[in-house]
């Protein structure tokens, strides 16, 4: 370590102590209220309302978990969202990727309208009811497509892959594989697919977090509660604690001690629950953000 | 058009197997239809987000048997508001939709034609042309401007006429040997000596919170916040105040521009400049203001507050040491003229708790289930659940409502979990006998000594009866459109006062604001309503 | 020093403009378009078919900001009133206090939400060791995943003025009084610095991948070059980003009036109105919960079209000054 150090020049010292102390004060600043989350799922929700929880959990219940997994509907709640997301993502991809590679070539004229067709649809739309009645008339009310077929593509998505497809993907590339009599398909499956590992999953994680934290479709297009996703399962549970939140107003304000005091805890173990499985998955996808691995391996 | 469409997304939808699951809705496994008969018909019904599901409820069997249906449940318990605008407006509703306010009076009007009028089918409904004899109210709240019936009310009698109760920590005013306050200079003295005299007793002078009230939101007042001083100025609010509009004598009015309002907010500024209430009343949420009224262990620390019963404001262990009490006569104003917020139309008669759909295949059964809710065991049941576990038939026409089988529950929990509740539609004969559950009782019993205060409201000349309107769309729209514009001012104003003074000086200029933003107009057409319903009374 | 001057990422950008300018000439005709550009048609179509189905279709929807909404007479039967509700805004008492509120809002979160994963990224990329890198890159990403609910719940607890952690500590610094939640000067820096906090290390995904696609040789070549750690951050990363910087910048620039809705109406309270009542909801309490469609539906039109005026304008200048845009 001191080897090293005696390397640097007095500047890279510096920096490399302002990178410690910054980094050390954004781990805390981020890792803190996660952390807070979990004790909070696990303690007395009266002591963390006011302020009483900071460290350590205090009056250890599970019964917030014990409220979340004692309803059974969130396995299926579990089961639905897992097939969405992949089913969902799958198609995302399938459909975004050509079409941003398709956008990003410079020669391909059409590309300038079609980006105006697609960028206008971020900020245009129809409202709710017509969509609604679209569904409809597409029989995908209630139907468990209409958790993928309607976001196939997001625009958004769409500009960030052209983005990087088009600066990314060295042009000589392109030309030296046409003179060897590549067509855009093989290109494209062939060299720009494998390069482009990482914005493709950047891009996927994108799609399989909208698609996980999804629960608008599931509010509003589906009546069976057998298709409902795991965000509306743990909304309704979530929201049937804290039916009281809102204020003892509403129907006539008959109490509810006993839910409202549990309701915060439900609040906090619904989130551990919702969200652990895709931060897990986050690790898996890091490697392709390592610097520099595919080009340099390619070109090598 | 529709082919296209579907060719285009089959199209679309090339490259995804479809296979497996398509579109559906036929598979009734889930649905709760247990038993029953006959014709099929779906309602969809808006619970309390802590019910169970109805098929866990036996009086549902019976409501099928008496109907003769099989019943298809669609349950929603959350976000109601966005699922129905667009359900409403695409013209998709099934046969029936049961729940409180589920369909209100401004769907009934955006969305006219979506919903059958019952007026000429009465005569299938026995059971709910027998309300409408026993308990005329409810044939006023069904009925609008011109004779339509579009929705059906409930009534449930035995709820107080007020949801706001009083409470002052007597443990608190024992410790520091002080007599019970009856004016809002002896409060103002008791919450100041709360304060300063550790009265709590824990050795630490700085953990009472003299006065604390329910998070009011930026959209008016409601039950257990201050708004209750008013009635101290003979003012008589309804509701907890909502938006501000009141009968007196047969005038409406709004308090938000009545110097009234303005008294009030000036005595709370001066007990927040004392620091006697609650530094975070304006910015805490609900939960932090329930939490910090249930104290510490044995110390409390919440002095003086409202709530619907002490146990549900401050939890089990620390609701003895909290009594309630009467309304507090405010400086100069006549003790006799003074008013308590009275409640009985929300809190005794539910408005629009069933409506039925115009296009329904199957009327006759609809209408069957309709009147079959009125029954009299129905009724009782659907309010506290099923005879067996929850109630005890006792005789003829008398029932004993049962403590909760589940003994980590309260009484008041335990029948939202299990029965529909509040939100179902009922008729609770006035002629039947109820042991009610300990947490009614409590209510009852501790809304005494509003007695007086709310025996000086007149239910008719003193009463905003709003549920009893049924407003045109032209003027519901206008009135809420203008409530939004002055509410955003003055609730903005009412904070701000509080902590930091000024009502006096910002007054006039603030009631110009507000009259601007269209209270008059409100209050003109509100005006037209209340004599309108004054006419229907006869 | 020598300065490692053309990035790959511009050096392929003039590369391949030159190529189309030279190898390929403009298409005579439609045929010898489809000829030859087919299979990129081919590419595109299923994008271009979905948004055409799910987007465009319902898009006869926006005439009912012009028309009264009418059930009877169906969704497109209404009676048209023109600019009616548009006047019913600019004339409502609300307007320019919405107006500035949102402005206020959105402007601040998207400047300081646009520079922020920017530093991140850069920073994150400057650790060494992969396994710690991954660790701050995990770190940084989870508060993403945070309901709006939860969020505004802690800041209600960290921000209390008698027992917040938050307000504590910075009691303990001497900075005395302050009411986070109450005081309307406070609500704008507390949104937008719990708003960056939550997304900044999600939102810092994109520029880490875009690093990660730069050149390790030019790398290799700095440091022979004598390069110091932060002039190798200064004169490679930063201009690595600079293509992804501006699409996201054009693309922040098409969200200039939207303040999120959730989040700012949870953190309302009657103190802070006068600064957190934005058009987002405004359009909640008058249309959503009083059944005001055409009214609801003209203000969101009047916001998307502002937004969208932006994204143009942006797109514009981003076209004659950086030479990068959407289209």
């Amino acid at each position: 370590m001191l080897k090293r150090l005696r390397h640097r020049s007095p500047g890279d010292i510096a920096f490399a102590v302002f990178l410690a102390l910054s980094c050390g004060l954004i781990l805390f600043v981020t890792l803190y209220p996660v952390y807070f989350v979990m004790i909070a799922s696990v303690s007395d929700p009266t002591l963390v309302a006011t302020g009483r929880v900071s460290f350590w959990p205090r009056g250890w219940s599970w019964f917030g978990y014990e409220q979340i997994f004692a309803d059974s509907r969130i396995w299926t709640g579990y089961r639905n969202t897992l097939l969405y997301t992949v089913a969902g993502t799958a198609l995302n991809l399938l459909v975004t990727l050509p079409a941003a590679y398709a956008l990003s070539r410079r020669e391909f004229a059409p590309r300038k309208v079609l980006m105006l067709f697609f960028a206008f649809t971020m900020f245009f739309s129809g409202g709710l009811i017509p969509t609604y009645l679209l569904y409809r008339d597409l029989n995908l009310l209630d139907n468990w497509a209409v958790f993928v077929l309607p976001s196939a593509v997001n625009v958004f998505n769409l500009i960030i892959a052209r983005a990087f497809f088009e600066n990314s993907l060295p042009e000589e590339i392109f030309e030296a594989a046409t003179i060897d009599g590549a067509n855009y398909f093989q290109f494209f499956a062939k060299i720009a697919i494998p390069l482009s590992m990482a914005i493709i999953s950047v891009i996927g994680l994108y799609y399989l977090v909208q698609h996980w934290n999804d629960f608008f479709t599931g509010l509003v297009f589906v009546r069976t509660y057998d298709r409902q996703p795991l965000q509306i399962v743990l909304r309704d549970i979530l929201i049937s604690n804290q039916a009281f939140a809102g204020g003892a107003g509403g129907a006539g304000g008959t109490g509810g001690s006993y839910a409202q005091q549990y309701a915060d805890q439900i609040k906090y173990g619904v989130i551990v629950v919702s969200t652990l499985p895709i931060i897990v998955l986050y690790p898996f996808l890091q490697r392709y953000f390592e610097k520099g691995v595919m080009i340099g391996s390619v070109k090598g | 058009m529709r082919k296209a469409l579907t060719a285009t997304a089959a199209v679309v939808a090339g490259g995804l197997v479809l296979a497996g699951c398509t579109s559906g809705g036929d598979d009734g496994a889930d649905d709760g239809g247990n038993g029953g008969g006959g014709e099929t018909i779906q309602i969809l019904v808006l619970k309390h987000p802590l019910t169970g599901p109805m098929s866990d409820m036996d009086w549902v069997a019976q409501l099928e048997e008496m109907a003769d249906v099989t019943i298809e449940w669609e349950e929603v318990s959350a976000d109601w508001d966005q699922k129905k605008s667009t359900m409403l407006a695409a013209g998709d509703i099934p046969d029936l939709v049961v729940g409180v306010n589920a369909i209100t009076d401004s769907d009934l009007v955006t969305f006219n034609g979506l919903f059958e009028d019952l007026s000429d089918d009465l005569d299938a409904l026995p059971n709910v042309q027998g309300m409408f004899e026993a308990v005329p109210e409810t044939e006023v709240m069904a009925t609008q401007p011109e004779g339509e019936v579009f929705s059906l009310p409930s009534y449930r009698r035995f709820w107080p006429q007020t949801a706001t109760r009083q409470y002052i920590n007597q443990q608190w005013l024992d410790n520091l040997g002080l007599e019970m306050p009856t004016t809002w200079d002896e409060l103002f003295e008791v919450l100041k000596a709360f304060k300063d005299e550790d009265a709590n007793g824990n050795g630490d002078a700085g953990d009472e919170i003299p006065m604390d009230w329910s998070p009011t939101g930026t959209g008016g007042f409601g039950f257990f916040q201050p708004s209750a001083f008013l009635g101290s100025l003979g003012l008589p609010i309804t509701g907890g105040g909502g938006a501000g509009y009141f009968v007196e004598d047969g005038e409406v009015g709004n308090f938000f521009t009545d110097e009234r309002y303005r008294d009030v907010v000036e005595f709370l500024h001066d007990c927040y400049a004392e620091g006697l209430i609650s530094q975070e009343v304006m910015t805490q949420d609900y939960s932090a203001y329930q939490s910090v009224g249930r104290g510490n262990g044995d110390d409390a620390t919440v002095g003086f507050s409202w709530g619907w019963t002490a146990s549900d404001r401050f939890g089990a262990q620390l609701a003895p040491q909290y009594a309630a009490t009467a309304p507090m006569a405010a400086p100069g104003a006549d003790a006799s003229d003074v008013v308590w917020s009275y409640d009985n139309y929300s809190l005794n008669y539910g408005p629009n708790s069933i409506t039925m759909s115009a296009q329904t295949d199957a009327r006759d059964a609809s209408l069957r289930v309709i009147d079959a809710f009125y029954d009299q065991d129905i009724s009782v049941q659907v309010l506290w659940g099923d005879i067996g576990p929850n109630i005890e038939e006792t005789g003829e026409n008398a029932y004993t409502v049962l403590p909760p089988a589940d003994e980590t529950s309260d009484p008041s929990t335990w029948k939202w979990t299990t029965s529909l509740a509040d939100n179902g539609p009922m008729w609770i004969r006035d002629d039947i006998e109820v042991v009610l559950p300990s947490d009614l009782q409590e209510a009852n019993d501790q809304a005494e000594p509003l007695a007086d205060a709310l025996a000086n409201v007149d239910p008719v000349e003193d009463v905003f009866p709003a549920e009893f309107f049924s407003l045109s769309a032209e003027d519901s729209s206008t009135v809420s459109l203008n409530n939004t514009n002055f509410l955003a001012i003055a609730m903005q104003n009412w904070a701000t006062w509080i902590t930091e003074g000024g009502a006096e000086a910002g007054w006039d200029d603030y009631v110009a604001q507000l009259e601007a933003a269209g209270v008059p107009q409100n209050v003109e057409i509100y005006q037209g309503y209340y004599d309108e319903y004054i006419a229907s009374l006869g | 020093m020598t300065l490692i001057e053309p990035t790959p990422v511009k050096a392929a950008g003039r590369r391949s403009r030159a190529a189309t300018g030279a190898g390929v000439p403009p298409p005579r005709g439609l045929r010898r378009h489809f000829r030859r550009y087919w299979q990129l048609w081919v590419m595109a179509a299923p994008a271009i078919a979905f948004v055409a189905v799910f987007s465009y279709i319902p898009m006869y929807g926006i005439q009912l900001a012009f028309r009264e909404f009418d059930f009877t007479a169906g969704l497109t039967g209404g009676e048209w009133v023109g600019l009616k509700y548009f006047r019913q805004f600019f004339e409502s008492p609300q307007f320019w206090t919405l107006m500035r509120n949102t402005v206020v809002i959105s402007v601040t979160t998207l400047v300081v939400g646009f520079i922020a994963p920017i530093a991140l990224a850069l920073l994150v990329n400057q650790v060494i060791g992969r396994s710690r890198k991954k660790f701050l890159q995990t770190a940084t990403y989870l508060p993403h995943f945070i309901s709006i609910v939860v969020i505004v719940g802690m800041l209600q607890v960290f921000l209390s003025p008698t027992s917040g952690l938050i307000t504590r500590f910075l009691e303990g610094l001497g900075l005395t009084g302050v009411n986070f939640l109450g005081d309307p000067s406070a609500f704008v820096p507390v949104y937008v610095i719990s708003e960056v906090w939550q997304h900044c290390g999600w939102n810092s995904i994109i520029y880490l991948a875009a690093l990660a696609s730069v050149d390790t040789q030019l790398y290799e070549a700095a440091k022979i070059d004598g390069a110091g750690r932060l002039s190798i951050v200064r004169h490679i990363d930063l201009p690595a980003l600079i293509p992804t910087m501006i699409v996201l910048l054009i693309l922040n620039m098409g969200g200039v009036l939207n303040a999120g809705f959730e989040k700012i109406f949870l953190m309302q309270n009657p103190l802070n109105l006068s600064v957190s009542e934005v058009i987002s909801t405004y359009v909640y309490k008058i249309g959503i919960l009083s059944n005001q469609f055409s009214y609801a539906t003209a203000i969101g039109l009047f916001n998307t079209a502002i937004n969208f005026v932006f994204l143009v304008v942006t797109n514009q200048i981003a076209k004659r000054v950086a030479n990068t845009s959407l289209w």
